[in-house]
């Protein structure tokens, strides 16, 4: 299998570690273990990595620790495991810089597909499309047009900004705060149900069933995902 | 000013200090005929005053007598050599020593008897009371005029003494009382203190304090007592309630309160057998003494509700450590059976399918062994009451799509319909929360009805109140066990062969009730069972409309 780069696993519990190893190194990545904070970081400065997961409980320093300290020098793709319960740690660590996170216990399936999505947007940020398809909608970026079926679809201007920021962080998770700070500004980050009222909006304009999203997805307690 | 029978004595001012340790001791001095007394303090002498009547003050009047004779009998050698009016000197000395040290009565009659002696030994014609010298009756009021005058000033100063004394010896003890209370550790501690302090002034005293529903316990606590004890307290000063003794003793209702809190009464009572001559005790000195007190309690009360708050906090910490210990130590395990049996269902999926199958079933297995986890985590932490919500305002479309994504793979089966009225407004409640019970209710729909067979959601308004419904066509819930199903670890039916221990719709319940919500179950007559939760809508924010704009 090709070489798809290298991933820098910091987790301190063996039997995770040796599933997620396998997994990964069957999809063709070449993995390096660490089992605490230090000698992850220690890894990620040495091993020049595509992608880094982090596990939050570690035994030497806080998984939140690590990432802040990793995004001082690196740009690398972070994905974090962590425990369902804690949805203010994954806040914390997504606003440290981390991308997305996989919640205890996740299956192979969703291993992956996390560690592909987060990776594939860092291969997407090199190209600037012009337009992005998801479902039966069209988005014409240099155009400023949404169309879903052929119809143009007719979004105020907030609408618009939330449906672009989205649409280019592909399958990553936005926390309420970063969706809020990039839509409308620094200083309205605490009304978070603005946020909500305008993805209901888009989901009743460009959601097929809009209780059942495919595309504009709620992450409870943490934020919005756009999945292509 | 007290009478007492053997002598007249001007206590006045004394009697409201320490009444009753002077009543005895003039009791002592009455019966033992003793004119000094010892200060019980300072054990320093203390004149108490004078007798004025013969009867009991006999013994200064015999010594008195003794001196002039002793006297007379000395100076007579001295006739030859001195004046007369030297002599005259040295009685007007001993009727002052008398006046100073024995008193009014003997100092007059020392004067009379020294002009008498004088007169008959010393001024010629010796040996007779022939006063053909008249000057001699300036000499005898000058000696009765010294007599008096010394005696009078000896009194006051003595009595200005004592005062002092007592005054002292009162500061002294309200010292002490004040001391012994600041180290009173416990509320038995400070009555005992309390009581020993009365108890000097043959006082009984009993500390009666109210308890949290503002009601006093003591057993010996009679109805109109209790009422006289809270309206001290009402009117915050003390309530005499001699009236109320049968015996006509006295006693007080003293109040105990703070600004802030009523703690109870201080109750004194005469000790019996103590009647005659009572003295009243001084409200200044009960009020000093009830000040003291409430200190020592609020001491007492503010320690009691730190260490209370100590032990909340440490039992807290245990709690949640023991949780999050549990939590970790159970999913770390679990999260390495999900993944291993997910890779090994994954790796033989193509070659041997009974391995596939076995891992496919020990991956699902793992997993609802996380979920009953989950369930049993909540389940502790809302038990506790310590869950704190972050509401937030909120739209039911978020939680119904991010429970029916979570669910997807078990939902397979089963056709979903979901209906959400137009105009729901925001509701504030805990998105993780209401997503949890949406899970556990739709969770349930699937579980207790048959494949192909569909699940509704409905989001409506009710009133004042948000409800999402939810409704299966399965086998309904048992219609007499309704109420028994909130309650943990039961289910519709015990026997049944569906996985779960029954703490879904207790934790749906907990959840439902710190939202101030309601969680309803209805069997309806085609079959089936609608489980509706129920939320408060409160006042929405205002949402400001977007200023219009093109792209």
């Amino acid at each position: 299998m090709s070489h798809r780069g290298n991933v820098i696993l910091i987790e301190d519990e063996p039997q995770i570690r040796r599933f997620v190893c396998e997994a990964l190194q069957d999809e063709g990545w070449a993995v390096f273990e660490a089992e605490n904070g230090k000698r992850g970081l220690i890894e990620a400065g040495s091993r020049k990595p595509d992608l880094l997961i982090v596990d939050l409980g570690l035994p030497d320093m806080d998984g939140v620790e690590v990432i802040k300290e990793f995004r001082n020098w690196s740009a690398v793709p972070v994905l974090i495991l962590s425990a369902r319960t804690d949805e203010p740690e994954k806040i914390v660590a997504l606003d440290a810089g981390a991308d997305d996170y996989l919640t205890k216990p996740f299956g192979i399936g969703e291993l992956l597909a996390r560690v592909r999505a987060v990776t594939r947007r860092r291969l997407q940020a090199a190209d600037i499309s012009p337009k992005v398809t998801f479902g039966d909608v069209e988005v014409d970026f240099s155009q400023h047009t949404v169309n879903r079926a052929g119809q143009v679809v007719h979004l105020t201007p907030i609408e618009y900004r939330l449906l672009v920021t989205l649409l280019s962080n592909p399958s990553k998770i936005m926390s309420q705060r970063r969706l809020m700070q990039e839509v409308w500004g620094p200083n309205h980050t605490e009304s978070s149900h603005y946020l909500r009222i305008y993805m209901s909006h888009l989901r009743q304009k460009l959601e097929i069933d809009p209780a059942q999203p495919s595309h504009l997805l709620t992450e409870i307690g943490v934020g919005y995902r756009f999945e292509p | 000013m007290v009478k007492f029978g053997c002598a007249d004595i001007a206590v006045v001012n004394v009697q409201v200090r320490a009444p009753i340790k002077l009543t005895t001791f003039l009791h002592n001095f009455c019966t033992e005929k003793r004119i000094l007394g010892v200060n019980e303090l300072s054990g320093k002498p203390v004149v108490l005053g004078m007798p004025s009547n013969t009867k009991f003050g006999a013994s200064s009047y015999v010594f008195a007598i003794f001196i002039l004779a002793f006297v007379t009998l000395a100076s007579t050698p001295l006739l030859h050599y001195l004046d007369l009016a030297n002599i005259v000197m040295v009685f007007l000395l001993v009727v002052f020593l008398v006046a100073f040290k024995l008193g009014r009565g003997p100092a007059i009659m020392s004067a009379v008897l020294a002009v008498a002696l004088f007169d008959v030994f010393f001024v010629p014609p010796r040996f007779s009371f022939a006063v053909h010298d008249a000057q001699y009756l300036v000499t005898f009021f000058v000696m009765l005029g010294v007599g008096l005058t010394t005696a009078h000033l000896t009194t006051r100063l003595q009595q200005q003494a004592l005062e002092a004394d007592n005054r002292e010896q009162d500061t002294h003890r309200l010292y002490e009382l004040a001391r012994d209370l600041a180290g009173a550790s416990s509320i038995d501690i400070v009555e005992e203190v309390v009581k020993k302090y009365f108890a000097s002034q043959e006082y009984q005293a009993s500390l009666h304090l109210m308890n949290a529903d503002g009601n006093f316990t003591a057993l010996k606590f009679d109805v109109l007592t209790q009422g006289l004890a809270h309206s001290a307290l009402q009117q915050d000063s003390l309530v005499n309630i001699s009236q109320l003794s049968p015996d006509g003793r006295q006693g007080y209702v003293i109040p105990i309160k703070s600004i802030a809190k009523q703690y109870g009464v201080l109750l004194l009572n005469e000790e019996p057998g103590y009647q005659e001559d009572r003295l009243s005790v001084d409200q200044r000195q009960l009020a000093a003494v009830a000040d003291l007190v409430l200190i020592a309690l609020e001491r007492l009360h503010y320690v009691e509700l730190a260490q209370t708050k100590q032990v909340e906090i440490a039992s807290e910490r245990l709690r949640s450590s023991i949780l999050s210990a549990l939590s970790h130590d159970l999913r770390t395990p679990l999260t390495g059976l999900v993944g291993m049996s997910d890779a090994l269902a994954i790796s033989t999926e193509a070659k041997d399918a009974k391995i596939h199958d076995s891992a496919s079933a020990i991956r699902e297995q793992a997993r609802t062994m996380n979920n009953l986890l989950s369930n049993l985590l909540d389940m502790a932490r809302l038990h506790a009451g310590k869950v704190e919500l972050r509401k937030e305002w909120q739209l039911f479309e978020d939680v119904v799509g991010a429970s029916l994504k979570l669910l997807k793979p078990a939902l397979s089966h089963h056709p979903i319909t979901v209906q959400l009225d137009a105009g729901l407004p925001l509701v504030n409640f805990d998105a993780v929360l209401i997503e949890r019970v949406l899970c556990n209710l739709i969770e349930n729909a699937s579980k207790y009805s048959s494949a192909g067979q569909s699940i509704e959601i409905h989001g409506f308004l009710s009133n004042e109140y948000a409800c999402i419904s939810v409704r299966d066509h399965g086998q309904g819930f048992p219609v007499d066990q309704q109420e028994r199903l909130f309650q943990m670890f039961s289910r519709g039916d015990a026997e049944s062969k569906q996985p779960g221990v029954g703490m879904g719709l207790a934790i749906c319940k907990a959840i439902m009730d710190a939202h101030g919500g309601k969680i309803l179950i209805d069997t309806p007559s085609d079959g089936g069972s609608i489980v509706t939760i129920v939320l408060p809508i409160g006042t929405p924010p205002e949402i400001q409309p977007e200023p219009e704009g093109a792209l």
